[in-house]
């Protein structure tokens, strides 16, 4: 009963990239309309009916975007009617439409990616890379939240001071720089401190390992498997050339040959792949629910 | 079995004249709990982290420091890293990592333990400190005691054959810092785990250790057992001004023998030695006269969100002209903030705050500032924006000349390098150039050792002769009762009780000063050591006749 989001954040994170990547480099209109399908499914399947002003603003932008293309490019063979002497042509509202639908597709992907992918999981799959850029990366993190406080509490001592002597902002602009010069050199002062501690703990003695938090499940496994078979079959079709689509001078390309169509059967599955998953999870724990 | 033996050792810093440490020699055996004590400056750190490799500071040394035997500079980089553990003072500034369960696993993953290994002896440690609770949670979000907790258990989770720290309870509150000394003194007793602290309160730790070493000067004056430490060192001397109430009374009243470490032992020792005739102190005449008042707090509520908890409720209290009130209370019951308040750094969203009869309102383009109030904060470094004492005291145009105490030999160090009591000073010395009526401080004593303590209390009684108010936020009830006029008890965001420290302090039962508890139902209203040893003194031994040693 794993959900998509408690799956191993490496997997997590190839699924990501090989659907925002295939939709971003083959923009081919069933793709793009999957990945916006799929997208907006995900979303609301994990954040049911809050966030009704990301829905709004996304909208927004979809109409925008499309409207957009027409205005500028006049490419086309169908002329639909003609403005400031300029032709708009059918194409060219498709063509829109199409890369408006990829925009907001890959778009929505990222807003469940930021959701789903904490500090730490980006952390862990740093680590995987190089422990050394992970450790850097988690000092940093540490380091911002840290220093904003700092910053407030300088910010409390020396109002309490007369820094500010006057309500105006030369001297509030000045005030502001002082204090950041200080807690700049309050973070390197203390920074001596830190660097005795991890000298104390062996820092710098030998090869690091690191400790991973999230272990590779055999779900993970056979999450990434089928991952990697989808991808390569609708890779595989793309580099063929079978999933290319042309909107000018007019539309080709609308009925691919049959890799092309086993490349979409793939991307369809691949993409509905994190849905599947929630929803399996739910209906699993209803099940369970009703046994207690 | 022998950990370390130090034989001769000298040390001296580059381009100092005097020896930091001077003809030390010492053992430490497997499983014992030492303290070493000694005031700032008397070379307490340096020879602990001369016991340290890898944070051994850089200067001429001489003499010989042996760990099992043979000598440290020959031990690898990294035996000595896992054997010896070193904690230091700040909590905040040790943690390397932003996740708790990452801090924990640093050290094992420097030394390139396998993860298997490390997650094993991470949740081994996380259960023992029982921070299983907070095991994924963020370093930032920690309170200062879970933080020197998370410390201790990152160094404990390379299970080291020593663990030396140095001054671990000085940031901390008086609960969380005995919490610490708690969990050592677990780990010592569970997994005779050897322990060498440096501490200057030795409240909590003194009744626990097994040897105390005091270091004056350079020099190591004392080592030996906790009870005989008057059998060398005279009662009176001001190296022993941070021990436990119940061994200064016995000290002060001429004890040479065993001394008592605790407030049974204590109250013991006074039962049986000395009379009960009188039972009070004289009276001081108190002037009954009507005062202004400085600081008024009326009705006044605060919180930090609208949909937060009240922090403040329905708070209401008057600060009299030219006295010293202490504020005491626990963690978080609200203290800081009604300083702030105070300030006019947040505003209250209903009552009513007036410094010197004027309502905070009125005091237009931040007025309040100039002439009239200050605050001293908790974190005394947020004050200095310069390179050198000088230059900060020359920016704000402050006179050092009338200041009521001496800061001329901190003028040109930085002000980052100063110790815990001379960046006190030197940041009373700022605070007071705007020439406050007011002043606030929040928790004053906060990481400094007894004579600081008394030097503090010194600074506020001049200050108070100047006519200046001082109003003082704090967890140190001892300090409270030395030096306040009045104190109130603060809980649960308002006052629930306030009086004069003789009337304030015999009437609570927990919350009050060591020696009033030891000295309740023999005498009436002694709060402070000095009046303990002064009615002492008044009735005279029971033995006096015939003094048998």
């Amino acid at each position: 009963m794993v959900r998509f989001h408690e799956l191993n954040p490496a997997v997590i994170a190839l699924w990501f990239f090989t659907v925002t990547g295939t939709a971003m480099f083959c923009s081919y209109p069933v793709i793009c309309f999957l990945t916006l399908t799929a997208g907006v499914l995900l979303f609301l399947v994990r954040n049911g009916r809050n966030h009704l002003r990301t829905h709004l603003f996304f909208l927004i932008l979809y109409v925008i975007l499309t409207l957009a293309n027409p205005l500028v490019s006049h490419n086309g063979k169908t002329v639909l009617f003609v403005m400031n002497d300029n032709p708009v042509t059918l194409e060219a509202l498709l063509y829109g439409l199409n890369s408006a639908t990829m925009l907001t597709g890959v778009l929505y992907m990222f807003r469940s990616f930021t959701q789903i992918m904490t500090s730490e999981k980006l952390l862990y799959i740093t680590s995987l890379l190089s422990p050394k850029i992970s450790l850097v990366l988690s000092m940093a993190v540490r380091y911002v939240p840290l220093f904003n406080r700092q910053g407030q509490k300088v910010s409390d001592t020396q109002k309490a001071m007369g820094l500010y002597a006057d309500d105006n902002i030369i001297d509030d602009i000045t005030g502001r720089m002082r204090i950041f010069s200080s807690v700049s050199t309050w973070a390197l002062e203390n920074g001596i401190v830190t660097a005795d501690s991890m000298a104390a703990r062996g820092f710098g003695t030998g090869r690091r390992t690191s400790l991973k938090r999230f272990s590779f499940t055999l779900t993970d496994t056979a999450f990434l498997i089928i991952t990697v078979i989808l991808a390569s079959t609708v890779i595989v079709a793309a580099a063929q050339g079978s999933l290319e689509f042309d909107f000018y001078p007019e539309m080709s390309g609308i009925h691919p040959d049959h890799t092309g169509k086993a490349g979409l059967a793939a991307f369809l599955l691949l993409v509905l792949m994190p849905v599947f998953k929630e929803t399996e999870a739910l209906i699993k724990w209803k099940y369970s629910e009703s046994k207690i | 079995m022998e950990i370390f033996r130090v034989e001769d050792l000298n040390f001296t810093y580059p381009e100092c004249s005097s020896k930091a440490v001077h003809d030390v020699s010492f053992k430490i055996g497997k499983g014992e709990f030492i303290v070493l004590c000694g005031s700032t400056g008397s070379g307490k750190s340096t020879l602990l982290r001369l016991l340290k490799p890898e944070i051994s500071p850089n200067g001429e040394m001489t003499g010989n420091i042996l760990f099992h035997g043979a000598p440290l500079s020959d031990c690898s980089g990294r035996r000595s890293a896992s054997s010896i553990g070193f904690v230091m003072q700040s909590p905040e500034q040790q943690i390397v990592t932003d996740k708790v369960w990452h801090e924990l696993a640093f050290g094992l993953e420097n030394l390139g333990v396998p993860a298997s290994e490390i997650a094993r002896r991470t949740a081994e440690t996380a259960g023992f400190f029982g921070i299983g609770i907070w095991y994924g949670k963020n370093t930032a979000d920690l309170s200062g005691g879970q933080k020197q907790l998370l410390n201790l258990a990152s160094v404990l989770v390379m299970s080291p054959e020593i663990i030396i720290l140095d001054e671990p309870t000085a940031q901390l509150d008086p609960i969380a810092a005995s919490e610490f000394i708690t969990a050592l003194k677990r780990l010592n007793e569970e997994l005779s785990l050897t322990v060498l602290i440096a501490e200057h309160r030795l409240e909590d730790t003194y009744p626990l250790c097994d040897r105390i070493m005091v270091m004056d000067e350079g020099k190591l004056i004392f080592n030996g057992e906790p009870r005989k430490i008057f059998t060398e060192i005279k009662g009176d001397s001001p190296v022993l001004r941070g021990l436990p109430a119940a061994a200064r009374v016995y000290g002060l009243t001429g004890g040479k023998d065993d001394c008592p470490l605790t407030v049974r032992e204590g109250r013991n020792y006074i039962e049986k030695t000395f009379k009960k005739d009188i039972t009070a102190l004289p009276a001081p005449a108190h002037e009954a006269a009507e005062k202004e008042t400085a600081l008024e707090f009326k009705n006044v509520r605060f919180r930090y969100s609208r949909n937060g908890d009240d922090v403040l409720k329905d708070l209401s209290f008057k600060v009299n002209t030219g006295e010293i009130f202490c504020i005491l209370g626990g963690n978080g019951c609200g203290k800081t903030t009604s300083l702030k308040l105070a300030a006019d750094l947040a505003s209250p969203y209903s009552g009513v705050i007036k410094v010197f009869g004027k309502k905070l309102k009125e005091y237009r383009n931040r007025s309040l500032y100039r002439e009239c109030l200050a605050l001293l904060p908790q974190d005394v470094q947020t004050v200095f924006l310069c390179d050198s004492v000088r230059e900060e005291l020359e920016k704000c145009g402050a006179d050092t000349a009338s200041l009521p105490f001496d800061i001329s030999g901190l003028l040109d160090r930085h002000p980052y390098d100063l110790s815990g009591g001379e960046q006190q000073a030197a940041a009373l010395a700022r605070i007071l150039a705007a020439k406050p009526k007011l002043l606030l401080m929040d928790e004053p004593t906060k990481g400094l050792d007894a004579d600081w303590k008394s030097k503090m209390k010194d600074i506020l009684d001049r200050l108070k002769n100047q006519g200046v108010t001082v109003v003082i936020v704090t967890h140190d009830i001892e300090f409270a009762a030395e030096c306040a006029d009045r104190c109130a008890m603060f809980f649960d965001g308002k006052i629930v009780s306030e009086g004069t420290p003789e009337e304030f302090f015999p009437a609570n039962s927990f919350y009050t000063t060591a020696v009033s508890r030891m000295t309740r139902e023999m005498y009436k209203n002694i709060v402070t050591v000095s009046e303990a040893v002064e009615i002492c003194s008044l009735n005279g031994r029971k033995d006096d006749a015939h003094d048998s040693h």
